[in-house]
């Protein structure tokens, strides 16, 4: 029997009920969602009004050309070139490691630049473009943009990047710039600033110049806002409402390229006597009217170029282990003792300790002080000399003679105000200021040790040679030869004007020492050159240009009897880095001087034959272009530049 | 047999349809309608891809609503335990043969037809339960032996839509398949007691990482969009700010400006109610909701008004599965529910789903045109 379901009226009054309650509770939550709406779209409206604003509008930074480096005469020596270069947009790529693998198809990617690139992306989150390669050639980035349509994430750009024509020989004036760092970032506490730093591929500089006066080069940022979609593609530019960047002020240094790049030729040019030598050398040329730098050289150098691009670990590795310290601006990062091209200093500490220019002394060879000998560079010895013929021939003993009597103190005080011990505000950072030894210094010395602070005359024997404890940077030496030359504070400078501001020169003071003291010296330094002295051959031919000089070798290693023993007797025969360093200064014109100049040759054996013909090379240069008789660039003449270059990402 | 069909009599087809429920018909149209228009600009004013796909789906499946609506409920009745196992058998084939898609092995692929058994259980599951509890005496309903065959009803299809992995569908079937045990009259103390083993049973599966770590993932994210604004939050914060700025009277049709620059994800299927709310604003998002409202109380009142126990509660299972899709899929663009991916009814992109809903109402129609009609307490009716 099947049993028919007419009614059953409890169950379906239930249903009922509860089918109205599930209509009531569908009611219920419909009205959450739209009380949910109204939250959303009435109460709340502005405030997401403003982050839609914020979703689609794009505050984009232009960056600001760096100013660029010129010399005294307009010359280029830093500017910007064109940089092909790839960025990733982390965002845009399905898988990370993916991309990168497809990208280094086609431009190679080491594995250290890979970690770095990961560890970049893994840092700046993943929708900031991210620098993957950059100086690309022509080829590269032509090959590249014709596979973009594979490569996802990957945005090519034309960028800046730095170039340095001089290469080499504007290295350690100039400087460099590199990527930047946590620590720069860290420098900078304000937003706008680090918002610019933070931009791929942006450059800050880091050495020399482009260091130093990196707030001026640096140029401000201009900004654009772009209209973007969710994958951060740029849809329409804001053009018309942009701030443009402006370009970095123009620096116009004192160098003067051309004499620059022909003194550095001249340094990195072996001796004749030693044609396989590398000259690891320095020189430094002053315009002594205005303190100008015209030259500022040292040998070997690194190419800036390289830097920029990120230096390459095995170049790096080179330039580090070089012997000839390739990364060292020597012409002041470097002291050296002075050897003989101290002993000016010395002659006027002693006539202004009453010691007269005319009395005589005979040179034996050797003196004998204390308990040993001390020997003339000349075993046989120079006979009787006067003050002027001590210079000229450069006798030791003369001068071991005054330094029996003569107080330290005197000879230190006499050296700083020749330029001696000090450092000098040209804007390249890292300069040595040497040690001018006396008393105060000796105590001060041997702070934890007061046995030792005594001074003894012997030491003054050292000294008035420019040897023991005396050091001195080439630049100095120059400074030195200006100042003996003029009677004047010479102060240099290396920049002649930021953007259009042309900086005052600096104003030399009087350098208050008695006119017949320098008469003597002159003299000297005159009859070095010029009267047969010891550097004869380094003389000028030039009758307008006469040069006065004088010659400095310093000892590094002395020769023992032991080493005589085993037939090591001539300089030559010691290793490269035991061979004494020789040293020119000079200036000229004799009468109404004009230019001084200092030459080192690192472990160059002897002042007259290594340093001497370099110096006498430049200046012969030097005074075939007169440089400071031909009218600098006005930099207020500068086109004003306000180009500006565009990054995208 | 016949004479025991009772009590109603034979009607012709051409009679039936003029008893079709018009205006159920026109507010499914008009909801529809809203989808052609948001597709449209959502494919920034084109027809291609979306809109016209979407309008002759409609057309289509609007055309099977009525076909089924004139199939006597009887019929339906009779095909409620087969369309069931039939659903749950292929639901046990797709891991062995369904084609995997995003991760998840969802559909089997016939002849170049594409089939997702899940869908197909959203209408089983309902006919199924209606079919079984056709059979019970009020009495019966809250007694504890009669609620094994539908909990394990329930359990089976959830289980196997879970592992595939589909959360939300997972979520959508165990909820109408409770819901409809509840209006078919379980006792209150039962049907608290199920809330608190459903509170339990969700607990555990957090607790025993029961879950996959996307899926996790999105449940923590919807309880704090915060945590991760570029990760799965900020599709949400995203949907929020589209619809936030489209303010009391909207951005204007193809002016929604969040939604053109493709800020949203799945702008076609999960998140068509953003655009819809960005370009039209609250008042045009609330009226949607006012015609979707009107749809469930027409469904609540077709259901009501059948003579039949089947019927009654096909129907409300019905309404429930389309309740759900609405709740669940304006709640989660708008950070109420998590994102588990659950489409609008009849105006996301999709034609499956679009199937299943308006087969859904093709059993609807079909119990409002039969609505004398009563059918036998057991199987043998026919």
């Amino acid at each position: 029997m099947v049993r028919v379901n007419t009614h059953d009226p409890e169950r379906q009054e239930v249903t009922s009920r509860r089918s109205f309650l599930l209509g009531g509770g569908v009611g219920l939550m419909f009205t959450v969602v739209a009380g949910r709406l109204y939250q959303l779209q009435v109460v709340d409206h502005d405030k997401y009004v403003d982050l839609a604003q914020q979703n689609q509008f794009n505050r984009r930074i232009l960056t600001p050309l760096r100013g660029e480096i010129i010399d005294r005469f307009g010359n280029v020596l830093a500017t910007n070139r064109n940089n092909y270069r790839i960025l990733f947009v982390p965002e845009q790529a399905r898988d990370v490691d993916e991309a990168l693998d497809k990208i280094s198809n086609l431009v190679p990617i080491s594995d250290a630049k890979r970690r770095r690139i990961t560890r970049e992306i893994r840092r700046r989150g993943a929708f900031t473009p991210v620098e993957v390669g950059a100086n690309l050639s022509w080829d590269e980035f032509s090959k590249l943009n014709f596979e973009l349509p594979h490569l996802a994430g990957v945005l090519p750009d034309v960028g800046e990047t730095r170039d340095y024509p001089l290469g080499e020989a504007s290295a350690f004036v100039i400087g460099y710039v590199g990527a930047v760092t946590e620590e720069d970032l860290a420098r900078h506490p304000d937003d706008e600033t680090r918002l610019l730093l933070r931009q791929p591929g942006f450059k800050i500089g880091r050495d020399g110049l482009e260091r130093t006066y990196e707030s001026e080069l640096r140029g401000a940022a201009g900004e654009m806002n772009v209209k973007i979609n969710a994958h951060g593609r740029v849809i329409e530019e804001f053009r018309d409402e942009a701030i443009p960047p402006v370009q970095g002020k123009t620096l116009t240094l004192t160098i003067d390229a051309e004499l620059q790049q022909k003194a550095t030729e001249i340094l990195a040019t072996p001796g004749e006597r030693m044609p396989d030598e590398p000259q690891s050398a320095a020189a430094s040329v002053i315009d002594l009217v205005t303190g100008d730098i015209l030259v500022l050289a040292s040998t070997p150098a690194f190419n800036p170029n390289d830097f920029n691009v990120g230096i390459n670990p095995q170049l790096w590795k080179e330039l580090n282990e070089s012997p000839y310290n390739p990364l060292l601006n020597k012409t002041l990062t470097g002291a050296y003792p002075p050897g003989s091209t101290l002993k000016m200093i010395s002659a006027i500490a002693a006539q202004e300790s009453g010691f007269s220019r005319h009395k005589t002394t005979y040179c034996p060879g050797r003196m004998w002080y204390g308990n040993r000998y001390f020997h003339c560079w000349k075993r046989g010895g120079h006979g009787t000399v006067d003050m002027k013929g001590a210079l000229k021939h450069s006798c030791d003993v003369y001068f071991y003679e005054i330094a029996k009597e003569l107080d330290i103190d005197l000879l230190a005080d006499v050296a700083r105000r020749f330029g001696l011990g000090q450092t000098y505000e040209i804007g390249v950072s890292g300069q040595q200021k040497g040690i001018v030894p006396d008393r105060e210094w000796k105590r001060s010395y041997y702070a934890g040790n007061p046995e030792n602070q005594t001074w003894f005359q012997g030491e003054t024997l050292s000294a008035i040679i420019g040897q023991g404890a005396v050091t001195a940077t080439p630049l100095q030496l120059a400074i030195m030869a200006g100042r003996i030359a003029t009677g004047k504070a010479v102060r240099p400078r290396l920049v002649r004007a930021v953007g259009d501001l042309i900086l005052p020169a600096p104003q030399a003071a009087d350098i208050n020492v008695n006119p017949a003291h320098l008469a003597t010296v002159r003299e000297g330094m005159n009859a070095v050159t010029n009267e047969y002295g010891t550097a004869a051959r380094s003389r000028l031919e030039m009758p307008e240009w006469q040069l006065a000089g004088k010659t400095g070798t310093s000892q590094v290693y002395a020769i023992t009897a032991e080493d005589r023993a085993k037939g090591l007797t001539e300089p030559e025969d010691l290793p490269w880095e035991r061979r004494d360093h020789a040293l020119f200064v000079c200036y000229m014109p004799y009468e109404n001087p004009r230019y001084a100049c200092s030459v080192l040759v690192e472990h160059g054996i002897g002042g007259a034959r290594a340093a001497g013909p370099k110096a006498r090379e430049i200046m012969r240069a030097v005074a075939e272009k007169d440089p400071a008789s031909l009218p600098p660039i006005d930099p207020r003449n500068l086109a004003a530049k306000s180009a500006s270059s565009e990054r995208r990402g | 047999m016949s004479s025991l069909i009772l009590p109603g009599r034979q009607r012709g087809i051409r009679e039936k349809l003029t008893r079709l429920h018009l205006p159920l018909l026109v507010l499914l149209t008009m909801i529809a309608g809203a989808g052609v228009i948001t597709l449209y600009s959502t494919a920034e004013g084109s027809w291609q891809p979306w809109a016209l796909r979407h309008g002759l789906r409609y057309v289509a499946a609007l055309a099977i609503l009525i076909g089924m609506g004139v199939v006597a409920i009887r019929y339906w009745m009779a095909l409620a335990y087969p369309i069931y196992f039939v659903a749950l058998i292929a639901l046990i084939a797709v891991p062995f043969i369904g084609e995997v898609n995003m991760g998840a092995r969802r559909w089997i692929e016939y002849g170049g037809f594409q089939f997702q058994p899940s869908e197909a259980m959203k209408i089983g599951l309902v006919l199924g339960l209606a079919r079984y509890y056709h059979g019970l005496r009020a009495e019966q309903v809250s007694h504890f032996l009669y609620l094994i065959p539908p909990a394990l009803m329930i359990g089976a299809p959830v289980g196997l839509v879970f592992i595939q992995p589909d959360l939300g569908t997972a979520l959508l079937l165990a909820a109408t398949g409770v819901i409809l045990v509840f209006v078919a009259g379980l006792s209150w103390r039962l049907g608290f007691l199920g809330l608190l083993g459903g509170v339990a049973a969700g607990y555990g599966a957090y607790r025993f990482e029961f879950l996959k770590p996307y899926q996790l993932e999105r449940i923590l994210t919807f309880l704090n969009p915060d945590r991760d604004p570029l990760g799965q939050g900020y599709h949400l914060l995203q949907s929020k700010i589209a619809l936030g700025s489209g303010g009391l009277d909207g951005k204007g049709f193809m002016e929604g400006t969040q939604s053109q620059l493709k800020f949203l994800p799945e702008m076609q299927t999960d998140f068509i109610f953003t655009i819809f709310g960005e370009e039209f604003g609250f008042v045009g998002a609330v009226g949607l909701l006012a015609l979707y409202l009107s749809v469930i109380l027409t469904g609540i009142s077709i259901g009501v008004a059948s003579k039949s126990h089947f019927a009654r509660l096909a129907v409300i299972g019905v309404v429930i599965t389309f309740s759900l899709y609405v709740i669940i899929n304006t709640g989660m663009v708008m950070g109420l529910a998590p994102v588990v991916g659950v489409p609008l009814p009849l105006v996301s992109y999709g034609g499956t789903v679009m199937l299943t809903i308006m087969a859904g109402f093709g059993i609807v129609m079909s119990a409002h045109i039969h609505k004398d009609q009563d059918v036998l307490r057991s199987g043998d009716f026919l």
